[in-house]
């Protein structure tokens, strides 16, 4: 075999948590040692040899990879100290850049040398909007009791559909359509390389509901209950951090989705259903549950990483901390502009609640480039797993 | 009580083992005073425990018989057992070294008759044996032991083990009021000879040493090869006695590995040559599955390496063994073997850990004047008269040892004549 080491990945890979690698001694510890590593297919060794190598075509198309849930058994257990478990996070971050469109962007998202643009992008998109919208005032206390931040881009008369609705459709409708048909790109490109990878013939395809019954839907109940999560031993204590978070999340998603029905559809019947939730109604206090899980979770993964980081078992990435600072962000805006409607201090409430859109529209923009890209492949990976060992995954037959 | 005494330009050797007693031979028999002093209650160390040793597969009766015999016929040279180094103060040339003495119960009027052993009601776990058998509370520590002297563990003893024992003598050699003594030495130079203790297996947590009797030390294994070991020298799986039909040899169980030895040990990959051959000589269909990351066979030991790799009923699987997973009968041993890339889950009677040598020094505290390096290993400063040899100086092989420490010797005197 004709190794042509990729000098600059390598690089990259020690430039981004992966500085060990090259202390591997091929002993194969951490493969054992990794609870989710299977008995056919073992990791994280071969991962390791192929990073040494610059092997990028071989990780890049490598299920293992994304399946990895960086839970640091293999690095308590590495007798070298290479920190099989940063190498495969160093991994991921290179694969979220070079299967991200476009590709300015997803380079722009992956180091702190953009993060001027990263955050002066929403900013600006945001602040034009209310420049545009002419809703630029601050309103007095009354008025800010009584709306709240429902009317930030103003109010016109046309009832079918709220000024305020369509400005922040405007912003994050758009923001979101393209991490999503970006996400897809990169999705269907890594799912490509996998299939060639392992030799899978394309001659048997599952139908769709094949592939959502068999593969994703049992992957997602994976993910939904933490299974292969709670395998970890090392950093167990990540469970008890990004369960509430994961939950905030699919809660806030249902307290969007029930938002946009209320006011948007039932709001134009009924327009008393218009304005701020009160504090008992059942969604407002699913919302402000999933605030406070949010807040907890991610306190509780940013002192995990903190004190693995002075431990020095973990590396300070910009990858890593990048979605941490975002999500802390949008759970401490988000909560605060609340607080600040309570105790009606309109001018600070609207620079907070400025800064709330600008840290979601950050969370939704740059997902299929950062560390959040995950939820999309590691649900891949997951469902491609299942894939490769059914009757669809057998290799191709020789002719 | 305190025992002046003392040549100008003596030598003092720490460690009595095949280290020690080469570096005091070589520098009695050019003329030099020696003091030789070792904390186990009789010389020889860890090669006393070995069924056979490299490079010639001797008992080591063989080689250390000849050396202790030399040590009685040299009257230049002074021995201490059960003696360690308690303070070192002066400097190269006119060390002045307080050795402390632990009491042996037992007075020079002792002909090794047995007698006490065979009164005493008491039993010990044998540690000479790694605990694998008893011994009675008064004991010769081992077959060939030089001194050839009993010794009793007196905190083992009852008070009617403790009467029978001192009744038992017809020589009045049992002394059970004897006192830990210290006595001074003045030498030029201080040879640390202290060799090493096998890796404590409890410290991998994920070998489940401890857990299981089917897993077992490469040292335990030496004991029960040997003909005056626990087993008469048949190698079974300990506890149930079962004759093992397959073996896993576990290499670097410890070494090559930062939270445990950093280093290589070095011997370990020859050990378990030497031990397939002890089990090929009692089961000749027996599997064995050796798991490496890496083969050490210096020289000329690569053919007795490529011997036992055409073994048909032997396997290498490149691959460190990273779980041992406990079953009713025997163990799984796990790993990936990294030329196939799979996970091989290897059920075995009998898993036998390659652990390494930690240097004992580390373990005892360091003495003054010594420095180590990061892994507990002697710095020798030859202008001080501070040399380290054999494996307090590095993990090596005994022939490697008696090469350093004819070396070291003569460091030593070297600063006793200058």
């Amino acid at each position: 075999m004709n190794v042509q080491p990729d000098l600059t990945f390598i690089k990259y890979l020690k430039g981004a948590g992966g500085d060990t690698l090259k202390k591997c001694y091929q002993c194969a510890t951490c493969s054992v040692r990794c609870p989710l590593s299977t008995d056919e297919k073992p990791f994280p060794r071969k991962e390791m040899i192929w990073s040494q190598w610059g092997m990028k075509d071989k990780l890049l198309a490598d299920p293992d990879v994304f399946l990895c849930h960086q839970c640091g058994d293999c690095t308590t257990y590495c007798p070298r100290g290479a920190k099989p478990g940063e190498v495969l996070g160093a991994i991921r971050a290179y694969a979220y850049t070079h299967f991200g469109w476009p590709s300015g962007l997803a380079k722009l998202a992956s180091s702190a040398k953009g993060l001027p643009m990263l955050i002066g992008i929403p900013v600006v998109v945001i602040f034009v909007m209310w420049l545009i919208s002419g809703g630029m005032h601050i309103p007095n206390k009354e008025h800010f009791a009584d709306h709240g931040y429902q009317q930030f881009f103003g109010t016109w008369d046309f009832k079918w559909y709220a000024k305020n609705i369509f400005f922040i459709v405007l912003i994050m409708v758009p923001s979101l359509g393209l991490a999503i048909v970006s996400l897809y790109m990169g999705l269907t490109r890594l799912w490509k390389q996998m299939k060639n990878n392992a030799d899978i013939s394309g001659n048997y395809r599952p139908s769709v509901p094949q592939f959502v019954g068999q593969f994703l839907w049992p992957s997602i109940v994976e993910i939904l209950t933490h299974k292969r999560f709670k395998e970890c031993g090392t950093n167990h204590d990540r469970t008890r951090g990004h369960l509430p978070l994961m939950l905030a999340f699919i809660g806030l998603f249902i307290v969007t989705c029930w938002s946009l029905l209320k006011n948007d559809i039932l709001g134009l019947f009924w327009p008393s259903l218009h304005g701020p939730l009160p504090l008992y109604d059942p969604f407002k206090i699913l919302a402000n549950v999933s605030a406070i899980a949010l807040l907890f979770g991610i306190y509780v993964l940013w002192s995990n990483r903190s004190k693995a980081e002075s431990e020095g078992t973990s590396s300070k990435t910009f990858y890593d901390w990048f979605l941490i600072w975002m999500i802390m962000a949008v759970g401490v805006t988000g909560f605060g502009a609340q607080i600040i409607r309570w105790i009606n201090i309109p001018s600070l409430g609207y620079f907070v609640y400025f800064l709330h859109l600008v840290s979601v529209m950050m969370l939704f923009l740059y997902l299929p480039y950062t560390k959040f890209a995950h939820i999309a492949y590691r649900t891949t990976a997951m469902a491609f797993e299942k894939f490769r060992s059914s009757a669809f995954g057998k290799p191709v037959i020789e002719q | 009580m305190t025992d002046e005494q003392g040549t100008s330009g003596a030598i003092l050797v720490v460690g009595g083992g095949i280290s020690g007693l080469t570096t005091a031979l070589e520098a009695a028999e050019v003329g030099n005073d020696v003091f030789i002093i070792d904390k186990n209650p009789y010389f020889g160390g860890r090669v006393a425990q070995l069924n056979e040793y490299f490079p010639k597969m001797c008992p080591p009766s063989c080689g250390l018989e000849i050396n202790f015999k030399r040590i009685k016929n040299n009257r230049k040279i002074r021995t201490y057992t059960m003696a360690s180094v308690q303070s070192v103060s002066g400097g190269p040339g006119n060390y002045e070294v307080t050795i402390g003495i632990e009491p042996r119960y037992v007075n020079s009027n002792c002909t090794a008759c047995g007698d006490c052993a065979a009164a005493c009601p008491d039993e010990i776990d044998n540690p000479f044996n790694f605990g694998m058998d008893k011994c009675k509370a008064a004991f010769l520590p081992h077959e060939m032991a030089f001194p050839r002297r009993y010794v009793i563990d007196k905190s083992a003893l009852s008070t009617a083990g403790a009467e029978a024992v001192k009744d038992s003598c017809k020589y009045n050699a049992v002394d059970l009021d004897m006192k830990p003594t210290t006595i001074t030495l003045n030498v030029a130079s201080i040879v640390w000879a202290t060799g090493w203790n096998p890796y404590d297996p409890l410290k991998i947590d994920n070998l489940s040493y401890g857990k299981s009797p089917a897993i077992v030390t490469n040292m335990m294994i030496e004991r029960m090869a040997a003909p005056s070991g626990p087993t008469g020298g048949k190698i079974v799986v300990p506890g149930s006695g079962k004759e093992p039909e397959s073996i896993a040899f576990v290499q670097c169980a410890g070494s090559r590995d930062e939270n445990h030895l950093e280093y290589c040990s070095y011997i370990c990959c020859m050990a378990t040559f030497k031990q397939m051959n002890y089990i090929r000589e009692q089961y000749p269909e027996a599997k064995i599955y050796v798991f490496y990351i890496d083969l050490r066979t210096p020289g000329k030991y690569e053919k007795f390496r490529d011997k036992l790799m055409s073994d048909p009923n032997a396997s290498f699987i490149k691959g460190k063994v990273a779980d041992i997973v406990v079953e009713a009968d025997g163990v799984t041993v796990i790993a990936e073997n990294a030329v196939t890339g799979d996970k091989t889950h290897q059920k075995v009677d009998m898993a036998v850990l390659a652990t390494g040598m930690q240097p004992s020094l580390q373990e005892g505290g360091v003495p003054a004047g010594v420095t180590l390096d990061d892994n507990g290993f002697v710095i020798s400063d030859y202008d001080k008269g501070i040399i380290g040899t054999g494996c307090a100086k590095k993990a090596a092989d005994v022939v490697t040892c008696t090469q350093s420490s004819t070396a070291a010797a003569l460091k030593a005197i070297q600063v006793s004549r200058r």
